[in-house]
């Protein structure tokens, strides 16, 4: 297999809990005054999100996951999976989700291994990795599956300050080289360390990072579109995580497109559920027709920490002759 | 009408309940981030408390927030919605 075989995403699927909240029954879980949940709804674009403390992760992980292991095709097995996380700590640390997932999966033979470096980018970094890895490999019939998926388990990683809700879901994606699926044409990071503190920068550093937080995302998308030589006009949707509506607001003034080429309607719907709301986002356009066969999309997120990225990727259905 | 000094106290009461305490003296030159140390979710609670005791109605979606650096310019805004809705009534 040659070492320029393109990384292809086979199938994508997601899970979100059942149990569905409107974001002012959080005020008391999460201590917010009355106008700061206006605000999240006002100006942030929120409504509802799931949110199910009594669902173990392992339950949460598993239906997606399982999901896209349906789709692998007889005589292929997996090699690498992959869990990519925001928070580091998801689970007592006497509990390696990674090496749990892959016994619950029934995948002893894949070498399975967590990435949650790029916080919320991490799970399209994960298909980053586990492209690079199939391809040092060589072999044809392997596969890497990515599994995001976490808890908004305690109020401080549940309300982001000035930034977003968080809430429960999670996705998987399988991966190949040279499939049939949507081809992975190119994927950029941006990482800025000054903003390493997380949730602890001065109230001058989250002004500057939310002011030019618009900015920052359309220099990601930018570049990734040049990498894939292709322009924004090429794009039939921008396919975004849900932070909130006013950082969107702002990229979409940056870039100086249309509100509709970016997906948002799942921002009141599910709110931000760490790394899986580009993979949730894409299973929701994907079942309601709305994903082109031969066309092209961005997937974008931000992590804390702080970094920025964007996925292009071409879209294939499943049995449709690859452009 | 709400004239300049009712926008100005709604102001003033609006920011004694995002920051919590007594305020300090504020003018119209007072900055918002700059000298009371507000962060963009609180200048918008403001903006919110502040739209609920007068009958200004913003719009996200056309919102700047450079409209809301400093108290005079927090104001203007206040008056230019309030302006609007008296143009549409």
């Amino acid at each position: 297999m040659a070492a320029t075989a393109v990384s292809t995403l086979e199938r994508v699927e997601s899970y979100l809990p059942e149990r569905s909240l409107r974001i002012e029954e959080l005020a008391e879980h999460l201590g917010l005054r009355r106008a700061a949940l206006g605000v999240f709804r006002k100006f942030y674009g929120l409504d509802r999100l799931r949110f199910d403390p009594d669902l173990p992760l392992s339950d949460l992980l598993r239906p997606a996951a399982r999901a896209a292991l349906a789709t692998l095709p007889d005589g292929a097995h997996v090699s690498y999976l992959i869990y990519a996380h925001t928070t580091q700590a998801v689970a007592p640390p006497d509990v390696e989700v990674a090496q749990a997932l892959r016994a619950d999966l029934g995948l002893e033979s894949a070498e399975a291994f967590a990435l949650s470096q790029q916080a919320c980018v991490s799970s399209l970094g994960a298909i980053d990795v586990a492209g690079e890895l199939l391809r040092a490999d060589g072999d044809p019939d392997a596969y890497a599956l990515m599994v995001t998926g976490e808890k908004a388990y305690s109020p401080v990683v549940q309300h982001v300050p000035n930034t977003a809700i968080m809430a429960d879901a999670a996705a998987a994606c399988l991966v190949t080289l040279d499939g049939r699926g949507d081809r992975v044409r190119s994927f950029v990071t941006r990482t800025l360390g000054e903003y390493a503190e997380w949730l602890e920068l001065t109230p001058e550093q989250n002004t500057e990072f939310g002011e030019r937080y618009g900015a920052r995302i359309a220099e990601v998308i930018n570049q990734a579109l040049a990498e894939a030589g292709l322009a924004l006009d090429d794009v039939e949707l921008v396919i975004p995580h849900n932070v909130n509506l006013l950082a969107w607001r702002q990229t979409i003034k940056e870039l100086d497109v249309p509100a509709e080429k970016v997906f948002l309607d799942n921002v009141p719907r599910y709110s931000h559920t760490f790394a899986s709301d580009v993979f949730v986002n894409y299973t929701t356009l994907r079942d309601e027709g709305r994903l082109t066969d031969g066309a092209h999309y961005v997937l974008v997120s931000v992590g804390l920490g702080a970094t920025f990225g964007a996925m292009v990727v071409t879209h294939h259905r499943p049995g449709e002759p690859q452009t | 009408m709400t004239d300049r000094q009712e926008v100005i106290s709604a102001i003033e009461k609006g920011l004694a309940e995002v920051l919590e305490r007594q305020l300090p003296d504020i003018t119209e030159d007072t900055r918002l981030f700059d000298d009371l140390r507000l962060d963009s979710s609180s200048v918008l609670e403001l903006l919110l408390l502040v739209e609920d005791s007068t009958s200004a109605a913003v719009d996200p979606e056309t919102l700047d927030i450079d409209h809301l650096r400093t108290v005079r310019s927090f104001a203007d805004y206040v008056e230019g919605l309030l302006a609007a809705e008296e143009g549409r009534t």
